[in-house]
């Protein structure tokens, strides 16, 4: 188990600022890295490029959802085994990826969480660790059967078995609890794992948390 | 009375425009039988209002008929635009694939 086919997939749109630096933090951890970018009008896809890494790139913007799957499908495609999804902002520390993957390596878990709110400790605001987390964590239990710390987080690894049972179907940021609530419905084996999650702004808000709900409820009607 | 007849005046005036729009092929038959029954039920409305008058209050509602024929309107609008926001979230997805396709086939 331990020589696992690790890749890493980083959906990346407008992070020309921290592409770079986000890409070599991971690269000792993985056979490959893979960075699908979401139609950036920066300088993303470029510096990417620069790197010896895959870059996918989306000619049309479809969304964090959409750009990890693209990423899920490639990796599947090319005998991943084990599939980390990372952050391209940054707020991620790359030193917490193995202790991410460690119960799959070991074989105790087909998908694990990060969470910000076990152990570790995050400087996320205030507002939303109390109120917006708390309702997330809320919704995610009554309506997808998910009972875990932290709602929406965008830190995991999947075993190949688990990514190619879940396929993202919702291409915007509804995608982490779609995962979740996949991840119960097909009776994985769930782990969450503390890390830690820098703060340079606020992030999804709570306008966001509203859209987040409006896609999963569209996304239950039409499929 | 005099409203009525205008109201049947611009029922005729749009009905005369979507023949034309058809046999320009401008619509499809499906959108021209659609239209041709949403105005026609509109032409009966007009003429049996005073028949829905009495229809309605014997429903128990307290408007008229034509209030009522407006709620429903309402109602009817509501259920198009879910209907095509459900359209809409499909070709959105679809896109997502065709996106999807060009770029694991580079």
């Amino acid at each position: 188990m331990l020589n696992l086919k690790k890749y890493c997939i980083i959906p990346a749109y407008n992070e020309a600022k921290t592409i770079v630096k986000v890409i070599r933090s991971v690269k000792p951890f993985f056979n490959k890295v893979i960075v699908v970018n979401d139609a950036s009008s920066d300088q993303t896809l470029a510096l990417a490029k620069k790197e010896d890494i895959i870059v996918l790139n989306h000619i049309i913007n479809r969304d964090q959802g959409a750009a990890l799957e693209t990423g899920n499908q490639y990796a599947l495609d090319h005998g991943a085994e084990l599939i980390v999804h990372f952050d391209a902002d940054g707020q991620f520390l790359a030193k917490e990826i193995n202790d991410v993957m460690a119960p799959i390596i070991s074989g105790e878990a087909d998908i694990v969480f990060g969470s910000r709110f076990l152990a570790k400790k995050s400087n996320m605001p205030w507002f939303k660790k109390n109120i917006i987390m708390a309702l997330a964590r809320l919704i995610n239990k009554i309506f997808l059967g998910v009972n875990l710390t932290d709602p929406q987080s965008g830190f995991r690894a999947l075993s190949r078995m688990a990514a190619k049972k879940i396929i993202i179907e919702n291409d915007g940021k509804a995608h982490c609890s779609e995962i979740m609530h996949k991840a119960v419905k097909y009776n994985l084996r769930i782990k969450e794992v503390p890390i830690t999650v820098i703060y340079y702004n606020f992030g999804q808000r709570f306008s966001g948390g509203i859209d987040i709900l409006k896609e999963l409820f569209l996304s239950r009607l039409i499929n | 009375m005099l409203q009525q007849i205008i109201a049947l005046i611009i029922i005729a005036f749009l009905l005369a425009r979507q023949f034309l729009a058809k046999k320009k092929g401008l619509i499809s038959n499906y959108e021209f039988i659609f239209w041709l029954v949403f105005w026609l039920l509109a032409t009966a409305a007009i003429i049996l209002l005073k028949w829905i008058d009495q229809a309605v209050a014997s429903l128990g509602f307290s408007g008229t008929g034509i209030e009522v024929l407006f709620y429903l309107g309402v109602v009817v609008l509501f259920y198009l635009i879910f209907k095509l926001r459900l359209k809409l979230e499909k070709i959105e997805k679809d896109i997502t694939k065709i996106v999807r396709e060009i770029t694991l086939n580079k």
